[in-house]
């Protein structure tokens, strides 16, 4: 896996101005459907008389989720989890990214570093859980480093290739025109590089929750994914309903926040 | 002019390094580079208990040399084939749902605006939330058997099949279906004609990505809920200590994983040769 393939992204709508309407109409058109899905789901239970050890609706997870911000529960499951999350993810930007600019920048480094990151990347580091949890304890440390071991490889490979893009011309023109190496390094490397770190974080954002709930499915006594699996175990169906729709709407929250950054600080990106 | 050709010849070696002679040299020694790294990481973690003394932690520490040999013993002994079965299995049945369901309705959602606009919010949510989250409730659900890893790694294989097959879709030269539409094509020919053989390299990619995902589902729902696999073999070895085991297995998967994502990865390139723009999607 090279590291291009992490970077490029489905394009988005190509047309602002004419597609306003057209816009509106998708969010109209996908709002009906979810609207639609939930009442679905309501009116299922009138037809078929499902159990409901194991089926919930709509209107009991609505009132196991205000019975667990209620309780405060559910906000102190979420700050449990967030800590190793943020953590994880902050050291994997700050390891990872000067590490993928180093790859990219000395070609021989590249050279030498790409085939052992290609072997990790591609091995399921999640199956190293276990261990990282008899190393490293099932508290904030190791679920930090499972979230480490995640979201590092998408702020290498990016970086890396966010080096490698960088238009050698661009630079030339610069040294050209009497510009310094700190010329370089301000106007052609960082804005270049910026939009795939930016993209990397998204993807990283994706394995850290993945690194979090691994870890607390795993070994915990608290924290979000704790409470997902043990509202499973006693069969808490509406309210472990709620806390995975928090999950979700986290996680959708998350990447849309990125795309959106990406979409306003690099239109040149987002055009193609 | 020359000035031109110098840049064409630094950047194409840069990039790809498929021809001429400093090329291949490139190419070269970038694997020779590369294999060195490797090796040298190995011998330093070989060496690691020499140098370092370790008093305690010689339980949970191995080595290159041991890792092999489990591995060497499980192979030879056969002592790995009947949960890797079990594990391939649900691979296999997972992925192969996720192609079924997944390309049809790539397409379908290519082709119309308005059931695009309808599944755009479901998928969204979907594709951005780990799916693991999900473990639990498919365990209730469907059991610790074979289906609710099948189900993990059907959701986790089948978003990027069917993002890559939309994108690949709606991607199709409109003038060419509108060629084959005055040639009084209906629908499917439009689809079998100009549609689809556009979106084959998109749905590569997809594929690519699937595979990895789905040995990802494979290995994390066998840890939580199985009683068979390999990943259960995994779980199991680690607990008793014998990390060799738990390393030999991830070495099964890695490996397993790159030669699968290598293969597709060939046809990719044999596919998208006259394409200027790949789709990707993670």
């Amino acid at each position: 896996m090279t590291a291009a393939q992490l970077t490029a992204e489905p394009v988005g709508e190509p047309l602002p101005r004419a597609s306003f309407t057209a816009r509106h109409r998708n969010a109209l058109l996908g709002g009906l459907a979810v609207a639609l899905f939930f009442a679905a789901w309501q009116a299922i239970f009138l037809i078929l008389p499902l159990n409901p050890l194991f089926f919930t609706t709509p209107t009991q997870i609505a009132a196991g989720f205000v019975d667990l911000v209620e309780s405060g529960d559910l906000l102190h499951d979420l700050a449990v989890s967030a800590v190793p999350f943020c953590l994880g993810l902050l050291a994997a930007a700050v390891i990872g990214v000067p590490l993928g600019v180093v790859m990219g920048w000395r070609v021989r480094i590249g050279y030498a570093l790409d085939p052992v990151m290609t072997v990790f990347y591609a091995s399921p580091l999640v199956a190293l859980t276990p261990l990282l949890v008899i190393f490293f304890g099932v508290g904030l440390s190791g679920k930090a480093i499972i979230v480490f071991s995640l979201a590092v490889f998408p702020f290498i490979f990016n970086a890396c290739a966010g080096v490698r893009a960088v238009d050698r011309l661009l630079i030339n023109v610069v040294r050209s025109l009497g510009g310094r190496e700190r010329d370089i390094y301000l106007k052609i490397l960082v804005p270049s590089v910026l939009p795939y770190i930016v993209a990397g974080s998204r993807i990283a954002i994706g394995r850290a929750l993945i690194g979090v709930l691994v870890g607390e499915f795993f070994a915990a006594s608290e924290g979000i994914g704790y409470a997902i699996s043990r509202f499973a175990d006693i069969f808490a169906i509406d309210r472990m309903f709620a806390c995975i729709l928090t999950v979700m709407v986290i996680a959708v929250v998350l990447t849309e926040a990125i795309r959106w950054a990406e979409r306003t600080a690099f239109p040149w990106r987002a055009a193609h | 002019m020359a000035g031109t050709e110098a840049l064409d010849l630094d950047s194409s070696t840069i990039t790809t390094g498929r021809f001429g002679t400093s090329a291949l040299r490139q190419r070269i020694e970038s694997i020779a580079i590369g294999t060195t790294a490797i090796v040298l990481l190995l011998v330093v973690w070989e060496l690691v208990p020499h140098v370092l003394p370790m008093k305690s932690g010689t339980r949970l520490f191995t080595v290159p040399s041991r890792i092999f040999d489990t591995l060497w013993e499980m192979l030879a002994t056969g002592s790995i084939w009947s949960p890797l079965g079990v594990s391939a299995a649900a691979f296999a049945v997972g992925l192969a749902l996720a192609i079924v369901v997944g390309l049809p309705l790539g397409i379908l959602l290519g082709r119309s605006a308005t059931l695009n606009a309808m599944f755009d919010p479901f998928i969204t949510a979907f594709n951005a939330t780990p799916r693991l989250v999900f473990l639990p409730l498919l365990m209730l659900w469907l059991g610790i058997g074979l289906w609710s890893k099948v189900a993990i790694v059907f959701l986790g294989a089948l978003f990027p099949l069917l993002i890559n097959t939309h994108e690949g879709v709606r991607n199709a030269d409109k003038r060419l279906i509108n060629v084959v539409r005055s040639f009084g094509a209906r629908e499917w020919d439009v689809a079998r004609l100009v549609v689809i053989p556009n979106a084959l390299p998109f749905i590569v990619v997809g594929l690519r990505l699937a595979i990895g995902r789905a040995i990802l589902g494979v290995v994390v729902a066998e840890f939580f809920g199985a009683q068979n696999g390999l990943g259960v073999v995994m779980v199991r070895a680690a607990s008793s200590f014998q990390v060799d085991v738990v390393f030999a297995g991830l070495i099964v998967f890695a490996v397993l994983s790159l030669i699968m994502t290598g293969l597709v990865q060939l046809l990719e390139e044999r596919m998208s040769r006259w394409r200027p723009q790949r789709a990707e999607n993670e």
